[in-house]
């Protein structure tokens, strides 16, 4: 005899009820509160009663345009510093891709500093042209040239890193066939690389859309008025400059629908399915002319990227000293690691639990569920997310004062989950499906499971996790821009108050040395916890 | 013995129905083979517990293992690869066979015994990954003699072994077979293996087992 079909198919993973109970609770936990933040959204939209003079369409005109110019411009600098990167060897070039990945936790707020040193009116270039010329370039730093010029080397860094992994990917085999026709580099492009980029495009494309459309500390620093804002600067401008919630609830509801409809988009845009790793290419050089080429890219896309952290650097170094005898400055420190190491390992803990939920079960509809809170920041990005939690602690009857370092702690960590999410499913689901088989024929508990097998092989998706989590918390202004009190301050909100009252050499040296906390943790953390996955070995 | 019986299976939405009956003795191999998709493998993961019948019984002396689950059948796996967790020493991999809570010392000493045994001392400290092929599958039926179960299901398990290190395997899981009255259940495509090997030889052909 034999029992009934009420198992799946295939029993390969291993039974861990505990994994999957404990996903599914903090899923419904991570959706009651998004829920309970758009609520309080809706319902002070509905009812709000007192009339704003915020022009939304022209808003949502301007911050479209913006976001698509930087989408467009951002994937055809990535598409060529990728191509450079994959054809040219030279020493060092390992630092400049880990430099070009680092640019997804770089904060806004630096580089958009770096860049006002490099291009505003009293930067390097203006000092470089009144010295030789006598003449000033003006200020092109500021406005719609100025955002998309920042949003550029963040963004263009960011799809070259991925884009570049696509085309190391390329089979060898691939790469010999090709080599042995003697294509062209024109053709090589068009015939072997092309068709292994074009699928990753739109998905890059739509991420790169919404860090555009919803970006913050860059359109704040660099936007130059009214006329360059987006919803998100809007949103803060409602609630801290103009008192205007009613504004700020209508323009929160328009970012959620956008975002949401670009979601949907992309979701249909299926990637065309590529290689994954790196493959071993046979030596094949370029033509002379397009060596030539790729320099040149690799060397002005390189000196857009490093230029204005390098001008943080020198900037702010000479400052430093003065801060650093600033008590506030200390205070803002402490809170600022405070409040990093707080949402990194609350980012950690509900990242795993999510992904080894995940991991453990082949149910197609509770797959999707857990799938889920990844989507949360995307949906509801960081000052919508803000505002939020300010109307809802206000509803509550708690003081936002109160409950600001709670806030800043959790919406941080919602911001860095999809990250997180993206950087440890996909090894742990490997694991779980690969090795399912041997673990569940030994037994393995979840634990030993956890301590043998998953620790030492995600030791340092761990650790990048940790560091992407913490560095978006440590360069968030989003958050703590409607939470901050004289009393409650990060870094970068010491940053901004700095520059709002002229304080410049102040502001110059937070940057440098907000540049300096996450090149650190960037470069250090997944290399500690390299060491520690080891030693579990 | 190990006793199948009318063992029913389909794979949904495929058109071929398995039906599975046959006997394994202890201290015996028994072969399945039969061409690649014949449902070599399949059998295996029902036995397992990784596929669940529609019907049918498999009993160990009389006892059901059909209502349990993978972990808690009297199982052992030996696979043509990834067997061992490669990112763990040869040592840590064997030791996977004994309970959780085996101290320090039993672990060292009872490694190091089943290591001897299939003609592997001293690896303990070595990486898997570094291991070769024909190590890695010692080290593999190192853990197995330390797991102690009664039924060893080996997945063609010398295809990726050289000439020589595969007739070395083949005769230690003869000897081991023998020695520790295993019920070993060998599933391959390779003639020889089968010849060398086997004491009972069962073909799959369209979904049913042959005796040959």
């Amino acid at each position: 005899m034999v029992g009934t079909v009420s198992r799946p198919a295939m029993l390969t993973l291993p039974h861990r009820p505990f994994r999957i109970a404990t996903a599914i609770t903090l899923a419904a936990a991570i959706a009651t509160l998004i829920a309970l933040v758009l609520w309080a959204i809706l319902a002070a939209a509905t009812d709000s009663s007192s009339t704003s003079r915020i022009d939304i369409p022209h808003l949502l005109r301007m911050t479209t345009i913006q976001a698509g110019l930087t989408t467009v411009l951002s994937l055809a600098v990535g598409t060529a510093l990728a191509w450079s990167l994959n054809r040219l060897r030279f020493p060092g070039r390992d630092l400049v891709v880990g430099l070009f990945a680092s640019a997804i936790v770089t904060p806004g707020m630096v580089v958009a500093f770096g860049l006002l040193a490099i291009w505003g009116r009293n930067g390097w270039i203006n000092q470089a042209s009144e010295a030789l010329f006598g003449v000033s370039i003006g200020s092109p730093a500021y406005g719609l040239s100025g955002i998309l010029f920042a949003h550029v080397v963040l963004d263009g860094a960011f799809a070259a890193r991925i884009l570049l992994a696509r085309l190391d990917a390329v089979p060898a085999n691939r790469l010999k066939t090709g080599q042995s026709l003697a294509l062209s580099a024109w053709q090589r492009f068009t015939l072997i690389d092309w068709p292994a980029l074009r699928g990753s495009l739109p998905g890059i494309g739509a991420i790169i859309f919404l860090l555009a459309f919803t970006s913050f500390p860059i359109v704040l620093l660099l936007g130059g008025g009214p006329a360059n804002q987006t919803l998100e600067v809007a949103i803060y401008a409602a609630v801290r400059q103009d008192f205007d919630l009613s504004g700020a609830v209508r323009l929160a509801a328009t970012q959620i629908a956008v975002c949401s409809i670009v979601i949907l988009i992309a979701s249909a845009l299926a990637p065309v399915p590529t290689s994954f790793g790196a493959s071993t290419p046979p030596r094949w050089r370029d033509s002379s002319t397009a060596r030539i080429l790729q320099g040149l890219v690799l060397a002005i896309a390189t000196l857009g990227f490093v230029l204005p952290l390098l001008s943080v650097l020198v900037g702010g170094v000479g400052s430093i000293g003065r801060v650093l005898a600033q008590p506030t400055f200390w205070w803002a420190a402490g809170t600022s690691l405070a409040v990093g190491s707080a949402s990194a390992l609350l980012t950690l803990a509900l990242a795993l639990a999510l992904a080894m939920g995940r991991g453990a079960t082949a149910n197609g509809p509770l797959r999707t569920l857990l799938g889920m809170p990844a989507f949360a920041y995307l949906a509801v990005p960081a000052v919508v997310l803000s505002l939020g939690f300010f109307l809802l602690v206000r509803s509550l009857g708690i003081a936002p004062a109160q409950a600001a370092p709670f806030v800043v702690i959790l919406a941080n960590s919602l911001l860095a989950l999809p990250f997180a999410i993206a950087t440890l499913g996909p090894p742990l689901e490997t694991i779980a499906r690969g090795r399912g088989k041997l673990m569940r024929s030994l037994g393995l508990s979840g634990w030993r499971q956890f301590r043998l097998v998953e620790l030492p092989l995600i030791g340092r998706d761990l650790g990048v996790m940790l560091a992407l989590a913490f560095c978006f918390s440590l360069g968030d202004l989003g958050v703590i821009a409607l939470f901050g009190t004289q009393d409650f301050q990060t870094l970068p909100l010491m940053m901004f108050r700095a520059l709002g009252s002229y304080r410049n050499n102040d502001a110059g040296a937070i940057a440098a040395i907000l540049l300096i906390g996450t090149i650190l943790a960037f470069a250090g953390l997944p290399k500690l916890f390299g060491k520690i996955a080891d030693a579990a070995r | 013995m190990l006793r199948v019986e009318d063992l029913l299976f389909v794979h949904p939405g495929q058109p071929t129905e398995y039906s599975f009956s046959f006997i394994a003795e202890a201290g015996e191999v028994t072969a399945i083979s039969g061409p690649s998709g014949s449902g070599k493998s399949t059998l295996l993961d029902l036995i397992a517990g990784f596929l669940e019948p529609r019907s049918g019984r498999i009993t160990l002396d009389d006892i059901q293992l059909v209502p349990l689950q993978p972990e808690e059948r009297p199982i052992s796996l030996l696979l043509q690869s990834e067997s061992l967790f490669e990112h763990l020493s040869a040592g840590r991999n064997i030791a996977l066979g004994l309970p959780p809570r085996t101290s320090k010392d039993t672990t060292r000493q009872k490694v190091g015994q089943a290591l001897a045994e299939v003609g592997l001392s001293g690896v303990e400290h070595q990486i898997a990954a570094t291991l070769s092929g024909g190590q890695k599958q010692r080290v593999a039926l190192a853990r197995t003699l330390l797991r102690n179960r009664p039924v060893l299901l080996l997945d063609e398990p010398f295809s990726a072994l050289d000439d020589e290190t595969r007739q070395t395997i083949r005769d230690l899981v003869k000897t081991l077979t023998i020695r520790h009255r295993w019920h070993t259940i060998l599933v391959s495509h390779h003639a020889d293996d089968v010849e060398q090997l086997a004491q009972r030889r069962y073909r799959i052909e369209a979904g049913r087992l042959e005796l040959y």
